[in-house]
């Protein structure tokens, strides 16, 4: 790239960082394996073709909250949304790296997994306080939702006076009960989807220009 | 006095920290007082706890081990704890909170404050940043 290129480019982003409205930031939350990563690579590349990060069965696999700004979500009806999708590392209240071990990790991997994961925690925590307009807040419909860390965090985030949509995941799993993440949270708009293969996202995006629009 | 366990009968010196989490051979967590000349009368003489208690007429102490809830967690002054190297427990709702961090070492009351995390300024992050 010759140097030309280089600093129009550079202006171009600065003068964009100036006059740019900022756009609401909507952070994916939710503990480790719900299956946020998936989301936000689904939302990500439905809309912009990009992808967001990689996935894994090992819990913690995102350790750093990634972003992906200016998704612009639309609808038949002509209504348009432009937010930034932040894709955080899942909140839990306690880290080992033998769990990860069961995995197949080596130990010195497990362990450096695990003090990755822990400053992940802190990290998705401190973007939650600093930075997030509104929240999807995304649960594993086949696990039990009545959790220390769902409830705490759901807590936090109402504490903040954040708007939440909660997402049901994995609808296509056989054990899927997403009534009772509804029972669980009956106060927030709850969606069953499954991110993965792409059910019922579309209930999604019309919900999520309807609240955070 | 010496300790002996009403469930498995296992008997423990006056003063034994051993029975404070419950029996260590069979977990039951009521102990009968016992004279040291009534050690072993179970098994000399054949006699059950409970008869041995009902002759004696000594108070049977009740251990309540504690118990360790995870909402304790939000109790706590640290933001994080580690246990071992790789092993964390996170109270969420203090790093919610800011990013001053205390950090316990161990199960000792051990704590290390990352004085630099407390006096970073309040300046909002501008969006671009990180």
């Amino acid at each position: 790239m010759n140097f030309f290129v280089r600093t129009r480019k550079k202006l171009s982003k600065i003068l964009k960082a100036f006059f740019r409205k900022r756009q609401s930031r909507i952070g994916i939350y939710g503990p480790p394996n719900a299956g946020k990563t998936t989301l936000s690579n689904r939302i990500v590349r439905d809309w912009t073709g990009d992808v967001v990060g990689p996935v894994s069965e090992i819990p913690h696999e995102t350790r750093r909250a990634r972003r992906k700004e200016g998704i612009v979500i639309s609808n038949s009806n002509g209504n348009t949304l432009t937010i930034d999708i932040v894709d955080t590392p899942g909140v839990t209240t306690k880290i080992d790296y033998k769990e990860f071990m069961e995995y197949g990790l080596e130990k010195e991997e497990a362990i450096k997994r695990a003090r990755e994961a822990t400053e992940g925690v802190a990290e998705a925590m401190h973007w939650l306080r600093e930075d997030i307009d509104g929240v999807i807040y995304m649960l594993d419909s086949t696990q039990d939702p009545f959790t220390q860390v769902n409830i705490m965090l759901v807590g936090i985030i109402e504490s903040r006076k954040l708007p939440v949509l909660i997402v049901a995941n994995k609808n296509d799993l056989p054990d899927a009960a997403p009534n009772r993440i509804r029972s669980a949270f009956p106060q927030h708009p709850v969606i069953s989807i499954s991110g993965l293969e792409g059910n019922n996202v579309e209930e999604l995006y019309e919900k999520m220009l309807d609240y955070f629009g | 006095m010496a300790h002996k366990c009403t469930k498995c009968g296992r008997e423990f010196a006056d003063g034994s920290i051993k029975i404070l989490k419950g029996c260590p051979s069979c977990g039951g967590n009521k102990f009968l007082y016992i004279r040291n000349t009534d050690l072993h009368k179970d098994v000399l003489e054949e006699k059950s706890v409970e008869t041995i208690a009902a002759e004696t007429k000594e108070e049977i102490m009740e251990i309540k081990p504690e118990i360790h809830s995870e909402v304790d967690i939000y109790d706590r002054i640290e933001s994080i704890r580690v246990l071992n190297p790789g092993s964390y427990e996170l109270n969420i709702e203090k790093l919610a909170e800011s990013d001053e961090l205390v950090v316990r070492v161990g199960n000792e009351e051990q704590y290390i404050v990352d004085i630099l995390s407390m006096s970073k300024s309040k300046k909002k992050r501008k969006p671009n940043d990180k």
